[in-house]
């Protein structure tokens, strides 16, 4: 027990306190600041120093050129390390709680499993694993456990055996999953599809929170004109056409997996803005919230500090909703070859794969099957979250 | 710094008003104000625990909000001498450098180390994603104390003085019970070491069982602490328990102030009798006369003139030529309001009279309308029968306007024309009620002759 006379509420001299206080940098910001200072500096030197071809890690001698995705991505990756890995090793006693909650739904659970592989695989997947190459000779390679005809393949790499329809080409273990029209190995290709995946799913999180949470709190803080005016644009952007934005722009302009994640992303945050409006105006009549006023914190403390953490459950779970249909909608503008051709992407494997699809049907199926649990996973994520991170109605309903 | 001198009070509010102005329309169009807290005054001296009273709705919660300055109030002072503010003079423009609610941004600030409240539910009193050392560490964080260590060091210390471990510093909020929660709301309203502290019904979503261990931790801190305290409840049986003075709040006004020994035992206003009169007595065998208040509760919105509790008021006095039966007056005012609000139905009486043993004709309605409205079939006053047998004729032939007329003319009671003031009653308890008013101003011709 605190003896020290300093430890006692009521032998503090506040005037001596508030005289020599400065402000402290939470750990999460000290963090986010160390990785995103470097991170702009980095961007800076890419831009102002190197030539539009030249590759930005040349200098330690990788020849890796980062692009405009790239730096969004990292930057969404250190705020997820810092702002939701971080808080939850910083406060195990209510994670182990959200766990115990959360592992109540065992679909979930490996829904969670799941994406987390993708995570993992598609981040560090292409790190170690290099491109497929392109190489005719051993083009349609069925996967281990299939066969397709051997006039298919130039050379089948598996064992040939001869059937009643001719010769049958059979999978081997140089290409488990076989591989495509241009004999590119179609597990690596997914690998490298989980990261455009990953990508989309932060890349887009990342705008949508940010900017929902920002229109959100500015409307329901400032009140009157203001929050009129934007929960109309909200209102509006939530009618806005953006696939037949997204085609405009393609034809005029051109555009990549970068257009489609910005674009998308900038014009889906309505319902996050919407929901973090409201839950502001119910919230702020809470009297945890009253209280934190009362000990005179700032507007952006209260915001911060209570507000978002409130919300992040059900921002979460919205998301959850979203991303998956990020994730089909880059699918099926690829494979309406729309997409990005240069983007290895599970919709771009499946639009190689849709004019062999007769005899080569695992080229679809694979990435098909993939999106399909993916989104799937999504789905069961979204309804667990809520229910795990609330623990105030769980603590009512017991 | 400036010592107190002589009784100043350490809060001193000065006809302190909220109104809620409501607004219609596009263009937020003002169109009437809810008056929850209509021009209170009260001190409250260093150490004191005052306590306000009333039933919910009548404007003590805004009183409390107003004062901490949660809410700015729309009208009158709120003066706190605590914090080193004693014995300040008033600025030559009149306002007072001690008033809060014109405290610029770092006044403020440092008013709320002086200052802090606790709220009515456990339940949501607390961040739930925070632990609740986090949440008692806080205002120490706000008030810029860095150094981690010694915040943690502070709150245990104060979770131990609150009935807590020192281990609860990491727990969260859902893994504690209403009253443990409100012993953590108690460290948190002390960890800035405040002088005041405003309740606000800080018992009454506990159990009856832990009541009263919460309510004995609240004065052991207050004696520990010189706390002062104002301590807000619908519960007069809480107030007896804890408070030094009284307040008694009827639609955003006070309507008696008081020692709270003498409030109990000799109140003065009828409403006061009413609100005692409700608490449940130990001994059993004493004649317990629970005051039923009758008649149409106002809303703040609209006040009725005059007294604003006559259209409850069990004495609610009889004019001049009017002498009745008191509980038959009541009745009869009672009657009278709903005819003007329109709020009499002839039909469903008319139905029920004819479902009835009875033939279903005039007289079957009229009884069952007086059945209805408690008014006996005759008062001891000729006139008054008259009246209101007129008065219903022209209710059951459908003119409910001149039944309303011929009510309101003839019965008027002095409660709703004339606003009455504080009355002293010596030793700092006043009422506000005409009663009281005439008992003391005498001569004049008393309204009530008995
Ligand atoms: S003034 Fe009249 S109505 Fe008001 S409390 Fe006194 S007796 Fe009752």
């Amino acid at each position: 027990m605190a003896t020290d006379k300093s430890s006692r509420f009521d032998n503090v001299d506040w005037e001596a306190v508030t005289a020599d206080s400065g402000r402290a940098l939470s750990t999460n910001l000290l963090g986010t600041l160390l990785c995103v200072v470097p991170l702009i500096a980095l961007l800076v030197y890419d831009f102002v120093a190197l030539g539009q071809y030249e590759d930005t890690f040349a200098f330690v001698g990788i020849g890796y050129d980062v692009t405009q995705l790239d730096w969004l991505f990292a930057l969404s990756l250190i705020l997820f390390v810092f702002y939701a890995l971080l808080p939850l090793y910083q406060n195990p006693r209510i994670t182990r709680y959200y766990w115990r909650e959360f592992k109540r739904n065992r679909p979930a659970v490996v829904s969670l499993a799941f994406l987390t592989f993708v995570f993992v695989v598609g981040l560090l997947g292409p790190i170690f694993i290099s491109q497929p190459e392109i190489d005719l000779v051993t083009q349609y390679q069925p996967p281990i456990g299939m066969s397709v005809q051997n006039t298919y393949p130039v050379q089948c790499l598996g064992e040939v055996t001869s059937g009643a329809s001719g010769q049958l080409c059979h999978g081997s273990l140089a290409h488990p999953l076989g591989t495509d029209s241009r004999g590119r190995d179609i597990l690596v290709m997914l690998i490298y599809g989980m990261q455009v995946t990953v990508k989309i799913a932060f890349i887009t999180s990342l705008i949508v929170i940010t900017i929902g949470t920002a229109v959100g709190t500015v409307a329901a803080y400032s009140g009157g004109m203001i929050d009129e005016v934007l929960m109309r644009y909200v209102d509006v952007q939530q009618s806005f056409p953006t696939f037949i934005a997204y085609l405009l722009i393609l034809y005029a302009y051109g555009g990549g997996l970068f257009l489609f994640i910005v674009l998308f992303g900038t014009f889906a945050w309505e319902g996050t803005a919407r929901y973090v409006r409201s839950n502001a105006l119910t919230k702020s009549e809470d009297e945890f919230m009253k209280s934190a006023e009362l000990t005179g914190a700032s507007t952006y403390h209260i915001i911060t500090r209570h507000l978002i953490p409130n919300t992040a459950s059900s921002i979460i779970t919205i998301l959850t909703l979203l991303v998956p249909g990020f994730i089909l909608a880059e699918a099926q503008l690829a494979f309406l070859g729309l997409g990005d051709p240069t983007a290895p992407s599970w919709g771009q494997l499946l639009s190689t794969g849709r004019d062999a699809l007769p005899y080569a049907p695992w080229i679809t199926l694979m990435p098909g099957f993939l999106i399909f649990l993916t989104i799937l996973a999504f789905n069961f994520l979204g309804d667990a979250v809520l229910d795990a991170l609330n623990p105030e109605a769980q603590a009512e309903s017991e | 710094m400036t010592e107190r001198v002589g009784d100043e009070p350490l809060l001193s509010v000065r006809d302190l008003e909220k109104h809620y102005p409501i607004t219609q329309g596009y263009l937020s169009r003002e169109v009437g104000a809810a008056r929850a807290v209509d021009g209170i005054s009260f001190d409250l001296r260093p150490g004191e625990t005052l306590g306000l009273v009333g039933e919910s709705g009548c404007g003590k919660s805004t009183a409390a909000t107003s004062i901490i300055n949660l809410e700015t109030p729309t009208g009158g002072e709120v003066l706190f001498n605590g914090g080193g503010r004693w014995n300040r003079q008033r600025n030559e423009d009149g306002s007072h450098p001690n008033d809060v609610t014109a405290f610029a941004d770092d006044e403020l600030f440092a008013f709320r180390r002086d200052a802090q409240m606790i709220f009515q539910d456990p339940s949501s009193s607390f961040d739930p994603r925070m632990s609740i050392g986090s949440s008692v560490a806080e205002p120490l964080q706000v008030h810029g104390m860095t150094d981690q260590g010694r915040r943690r060091a502070i709150v245990e210390d104060l979770l131990e003085q609150v009935g807590l471990a020192a281990k609860d510093y990491d727990r969260y909020p859902h893994e504690f019970s209403g009253g443990q929660k409100q012993r953590i709301a108690l460290a948190r309203a002390l960890v800035l070491n405040p002088e005041l502290i405003v309740a606000d019904e800080p018992v009454s979503a506990l159990d009856v069982s832990i009541r009263a261990e919460i309510l004995s931790l609240i004065s052991d801190l207050q004696d520990e602490y010189g706390l002062s305290m104002l301590f807000i409840s619908h519960d007069m049986s809480v107030i007896r328990e804890v408070c030094d003075r009284v307040a008694v709040m009827y639609l955003g006004e006070i309507v008696e102030i008081g020692d709270a020994e003498e409030v109990f035992t000799d109140p003065q206003h009828p409403y006061t009798e009413a609100l005692l009169s409700a608490i449940p007595t130990a001994d059993p065998r004493a004649e317990q006369a629970n005051i039923e208040l009758r008649g149409t509760v106002p809303t703040p919105t609209n006040p009725p003139s005059g007294c604003r509790f006559h259209t409850r008021c069990h004495r609610v006095i009889q004019p001049d030529g009017i002498d009745i039966d008191q509980e038959n007056w009541r009745s009869l005012l009672n009657f009278r309001d709903e005819v003007l609000a329109g709020q009499v139905d002839v039909e469903s009486a008319r139905e029920i009279a004819s479902t009835a043993a009875g033939e279903g004709d005039d007289a079957d309605i009229k009884s069952e309308l007086r059945t209805e409205f408690d008014l006996p079939e005759s008062f001891a006053d000729a006139s008054v029968d008259e009246t209101l047998a007129d008065a219903l004729d022209s209710l059951l032939d459908g003119d409910d306007e001149t039944a309303a007329e011929q009510l309101s003319t003839a019965f008027t009671t002095p409660c709703e024309q004339s606003e009455p003031v504080m009355t002293d009653h010596g030793d700092g308890h006043q009422s506000q009620c005409l009663l009281n008013e005439s008992a003391q101003s005498a001569p004049q011709p008393t309204p009530s002759d008995d």
